[in-house]
This record gives C-alpha cells, sequence and structure tokens, in this order.
C-alpha cells in the first residue's frame, strides 16, 4: 500500500481541520456508540442553551422593569434631578447624586492603586529578586481573594477610626476610607495586569537602552512605558469597572446619604449602595421604588460594560501592535 | 528579567511602593486575627446568632455558605463547562454564535450586585421562591456561569489540536474524543476556573443581601427551601451594627469565612494534583 501511494509532504493536508471530518473516518458504527453519541451532542447543547437563556434572562429582566420605570419617570427627569429621595412624600428620582457619588469614589480608587500598583509592578519586573517576588505576589494573591465584604468591616472598624484619630472631623461615613479601601481591594487587579502589560515589552528595548547608557529611569519613561501603555490602560480600566460595581465597601464605610458633596470627609451613597439598601427593606414588587431598583442597576451595568469595553479595545489594540512588531 | 540592579531613586520608590502593598496584606489580616482573638471557638463556629455579641456564632450562616456553594457548583459547572464543550466542540464557527458567547462572557464583567437584582425579580419575585437557600444558589449560579465557562473554553482551546486529530484519525467519535483526549487535558485548567468561580461567589455578599438574605436565623438550613443566610452577609450585619463586642464578632465570621475559602482552594489543589497525574 505504502509502495503504490507514497506520502509525500507535499500531499499532507494544509493546516488542520477545524471540526472533525464527517463519518467517513468513524469507526465501526454500533447502536451503543451512536446513542451515546446524539445524547452526548444534545447533552453539550442543552448546555449551551442554558447558558445563553441565563444570560438572556438577566439582560431582559433589567431591560422590561427600567422601562416600566421610565414609563413613569422621564429619562430627562432621571438624568437631571438634583436630588435621590425614592421614599419620600414626594419621591425624586434624580440618578446624579448616586452616579456622582460612584465616579467620586471610583477616581479616588484609581487614584490610590494606579501610582501604587503601577509602582509595585515595575519593582516586580525589574527589580526584585525571587524571594521578594515570591512574597509579594503571594501577598497579592491574598488581598485578590479576600471578600470585600470583609474590607469593607475593615474599611469601618479600622481605616475610618485610624483616619479620625489624624483629622477628627471625618464623619462616621465618609467617603475618603472607601476610596482608601477600595483602592487597595484593586491594587491586585492593576499590579498583575500592568506587570503581564511590562512582560510583554520587548527585552531588546531595555538592552537597547542599557546599551546605549541611558539611565533606568530614562529607560522606563522614555522606552517602557510607553511600549505598555496600552496594556497598562487596559489594566486600569478593568480595575476602575470593579471599583465602580464594588458593593460593600460602600455600603459599610460611606454610608447612605444620597448627596451631592465635594467632601471626602463626609458621607455619600454610590449606585451600589443604593440597590443594597434599598432592597433590603423589601420594596414590593410593581411599586416604583421596586423599579428604581433596576433602573440603578441598569445604569451601573451600562457604566461598566462601557469601561469594560473600552479596557477589552486597548488589550485587543496592544495584541494587534505586538502581532505586527514581531 | 533584572534588568536593573537596585539603583537610582527610582528603585527606591518602587520598594516603597512594593512595600506599601505588602503592608496592606499584611495590616488587613492582622486587624481581622487581632479582633478576632478570644471570640473564635467552636461554640462560635457551632453557635447561632445571638442578640448579645457574648453569645453569638456562624453555625447557621456556615451552613448556609457550605449549602450555597455546593448548590452553585451543582448548577453552575454542568452548565458551564458542558456549554464550553459546546462552543469549543460543537458549534459551528458563525457570527451568530460567536455573539452569543461574547454576550455571555461579557456577563463576567458585570458587577455582583446587578446579578442580586435580576436574581430577585427572577427567582425570589418571578418563581415565588421567597429569600430561601435555593433562590440563593441560583443567583450565585448565574453570578459563576460566566467565569466558568469563560475559563473553560480557555482550558478546552488549549489541548493541542493534534490531540483530536490524532483520535478521530483512529477512529473515534466526537464524543469519545471529547471524553477520552479533550476533557482530561483539559481538567485542570477548568478546576482552576471553577475554583475561582466558586471562591468569588462564597465570598459574595452583595447578591444576597439584594435578594433578602436575613442575618438573624437562629437554625442551620436544612433543606434549600429553608430561609437564606450566609457568611459574607453575617459578616457585613454584624458589620454594622455600632453595638460593642460586635465588631470582635464580625471580625470572627470574616476569619471563619477566610478559613472556608481556604479549604476550597486547597480542596482544589489536590484536586488538580490528582487530575493531572491522571491525564499524563
Amino acid at each position: 500500500m505504502a509502495g503504490e501511494h507514497p506520502m509525500t509532504l507535499s500531499d499532507a493536508p494544509q493546516g488542520v481541520p477545524e471540526r472533525p471530518p464527517g463519518a467517513a473516518f468513524r469507526g465501526p458504527e454500533t447502536a451503543s456508540r451512536s446513542l451515546q453519541e446524539r445524547l452526548a451532542g444534545h447533552f453539550f447543547r442543552l448546555c449551551a442553551a442554558l447558558a445563553a437563556l441565563a444570560a438572556a434572562a438577566v439582560a431582559v429582566t433589567l431591560a422590561s422593569e427600567t422601562a416600566l420605570f421610565f414609563a413613569q419617570v422621564s429619562p430627562v427627569r432621571f438624568f437631571t434631578e438634583l436630588a435621590w429621595t425614592p421614599v419620600a412624600e414626594e419621591p425624586r428620582f434624580g440618578v446624579l447624586p448616586l452616579l456622582a457619588a460612584t465616579a467620586q469614589i471610583t477616581a479616588g480608587a484609581a487614584v490610590v492603586a494606579f501610582p501604587l500598583g503601577l509602582l509595585t509592578a515595575i519593582y516586580l519586573e525589574y527589580y526584585s529578586d525571587p524571594r521578594a517576588d515570591g512574597i509579594l505576589s503571594a501577598a497579592l494573591v491574598v488581598l485578590a481573594a479576600i471578600p470585600t465584604v470583609v474590607y469593607g468591616y475593615v474599611a469601618l472598624d479600622f481605616v475610618t477610626p485610624a483616619l479620625r484619630n489624624i483629622w477628627p472631623s471625618i464623619e462616621a461615613y465618609n467617603g475618603i476610607s472607601a476610596c482608601l479601601v477600595v483602592g487597595i481591594m484593586i491594587l491586585p487587579t492593576v499590579t498583575l495586569l500592568s506587570r503581564s502589560a511590562l512582560k510583554a515589552v520587548p527585552p531588546s528595548l531595555v538592552d537597547a537602552g542599557l546599551a546605549l547608557g541611558a539611565s533606568p529611569v530614562r529607560i522606563l519613561v522614555r522606552g517602557i512605558l510607553p511600549a505598555a501603555s496600552r496594556g497598562i490602560a487596559a489594566a486600569l480600566a478593568l480595575a476602575v469597572a470593579r471599583a465602580a460595581g464594588e458593593t460593600m465597601i460602600v455600603t459599610l464605610a460611606a454610608g447612605n446619604q444620597a448627596r451631592l458633596t465635594w467632601s471626602p470627609l463626609e458621607g455619600l451613597r454610590t449606585l451600589t449602595a443604593y440597590i443594597a439598601q434599598a432592597s433590603m427593606g423589601d420594596a414590593p414588587a410593581g411599586t416604583l421604588e421596586y423599579r428604581a431598583l433596576f433602573a440603578v442597576a441598569t445604569v451601573l451595568f451600562a457604566f461598566t460594560f462601557a469601561v469594560h469595553a473600552l479596557g477589552g479595545w486597548l488589550a485587543g489594540g496592544r495584541a494587534r501592535q505586538g502581532s505586527v512588531r514581531q | 528579567m533584572k534588568a536593573f540592579r537596585h539603583q537610582g531613586a527610582i528603585a527606591g520608590v518602587c520598594s516603597l511602593a512594593a512595600g506599601v502593598t505588602l503592608a496592606a496584606g499584611m495590616t488587613l489580616l492582622a486587624v481581622l486575627l487581632v479582633q478576632a482573638r478570644g471570640v473564635l471557638d467552636f461554640g462560635f463556629l457551632l453557635g447561632a446568632p445571638s442578640r448579645f455579641a457574648a453569645q453569638a456564632g456562624v453555625g447557621p450562616a456556615l451552613a448556609g455558605t457550605l449549602w450555597l456553594t455546593l448548590l452553585t457548583a451543582a448548577l453552575a459547572c454542568p452548565v458551564g463547562v458542558g456549554a464550553a464543550v459546546y462552543f469549543e466542540e460543537y458549534a459551528p464557527r458563525t457570527r451568530a454564535t460567536r455573539a452569543i458567547e461574547s454576550a455571555i462572557t461579557t456577563l463576567a464583567g458585570v458587577p455582583p450586585v446587578v446579578f442580586g437584582v435580576a436574581g430577585l425579580a427572577l427567582f425570589v419575585r418571578g418563581l415565588g421562591l421567597g429569600p430561601t437557600v435555593l433562590a440563593g444558589g441560583l443567583t450565585l449560579a448565574m453570578l459563576a456561569l460566566p467565569t466558568v465557562l469563560a475559563t473553560s473554553k480557555e482550558a478546552i482551546r488549549q489541548v493541542p489540536s493534534g490531540v483530536r486529530t490524532a483520535a478521530y484519525a483512529l477512529g473515534a467519535t466526537r464524543w469519545e474524543v471529547i471524553r477520552r483526549q479533550v476533557l482530561p487535558a483539559a481538567a485542570p485548567a477548568i478546576v482552576t476556573g471553577v475554583t475561582l468561580a466558586l471562591a468569588r461567589t462564597a465570598g459574595a455578599a452583595a447578591p444576597l443581601l439584594v435578594i433578602g438574605a436575613a442575618s438573624f436565623i437562629n437554625y442551620a438550613p436544612g433543606t434549600p427551601g429553608d430561609p437564606l443566610t450566609a457568611l459574607p452577609t453575617q459578616v457585613f450585619a454584624w458589620s454594622a451594627r455600632s453595638q460593642p463586642g460586635f465588631a470582635a464578632v464580625a471580625a470572627s465570621a470574616a476569619v471563619v469565612l477566610l478559613a472556608v475559602l481556604l479549604l476550597l482552594h486547597l480542596v482544589s489543589l489536590a484536586l488538580r494534583r490528582r487530575l493531572s497525574k491522571a491525564a499524563r
């Protein structure tokens, strides 16, 4: 056989077929074998359908209740009014105080986490010895594994009292404690993702810099950071999305007063804290107060989705850039 | 690559940042352990919540978290891994399937509290389950599903395509290839992803709070129809109380929660060891 049709390299199929070839290659067809085959196919298809159904159910529920909410409250008032008092005599549904609080806490957390995370990533990638690397990486894994409610406890019971010792005018519920602790919570995300962005920078860049006699600072600022900037920005975007969606720390530490304030020393209420606290008082289904939960959840969903999409686009752009360079 | 020796101001700044990061982690654990000292004992592990800090225990909450983790695993693992197999091994590479896949994995980035709101409408109100352990398990399963799916897909994609082609060439059917080759090879990575998702859901307080977890259940849930109570929401309830003594109780419950998560990771590690030995 082999003599009649000698296989040569050029006869071999180019590339691997992505899907299994048809029945032609199969072994002997038996009844139990084909039954198993069909059952397995049905099972996997069912799983995929269930997963798609779950995703669709989340989206449809949010969308339909939000639509019912906006049938009663005009979107213009929702986005322009400056007060959020859903259970008052004359309820007002202005989402801006909640949105502003989320933006403030998120920005504050980013201010804490971004420099700390990026510098730690630089340390890990360019300075640490294996032992320090191991200890720091373990600390980051621990920080990443701690549930956010535990961070919330530490914010309320340790960070706020510590801050009040330094700065007695701080309220018991305040923005600054939440900012600090949310910042620590997203620190592992910023550090680990920034580090992989730094890892993707070709070592030849560093070698070239060193060969030219550039100082480490110069190589970092002019060479490495610009090359890794998209990846670092993607890391920051993902961390910001996590900070904006963070619920337990802000619910415990920042309090539940929906107000517009610039002072980090006062309490404020984020989108997530409103959702967590309002639903605890189990608003009956069908009321405007109940539907307000879904409207706020949709705003939160849209915000994190946009930030995630931005991060994904930045990360994708980096991958494309990398492949062109190689 | 450690290109730069310790030199210059930048080295100092970077080591300082690394030190702060390390200190933050240590402080967090130290605060918890110092506060929990003296409260955490067997009576606390088995006892029920109480109005009096000195008598409070986490028994029901601990049982609730174990129930929730089992339910989440039982619901999210088969569906998530099965769907990953479908998308990687069966589904035609069309624009529609790719859109469905990306829609599901997008949910992995949605804040957990949003799943709570969806769970409230779908399970607590929609199916009329009320704030029960089952409603909590279903909600957490929805939260875990996108992560399980995304990590399982990645794990299956890492199996070299040569393995599949070789098996098909020997006459194996698609199911035989999946069962004998693809799944065993991908199993350790799938377990890692599942552990990640389960640890995330076991520590999630926000969605359970939204669907109405109680903070004062004095008996351990025996069936999925019993009222919902869990460790993370118990930590929240105790943290929010201002009476003296409850801070220590909250810290102790937090330590128990961390111990549960550690146990989960250890079980996963042991399982992964066995699976990668079996695959070889």
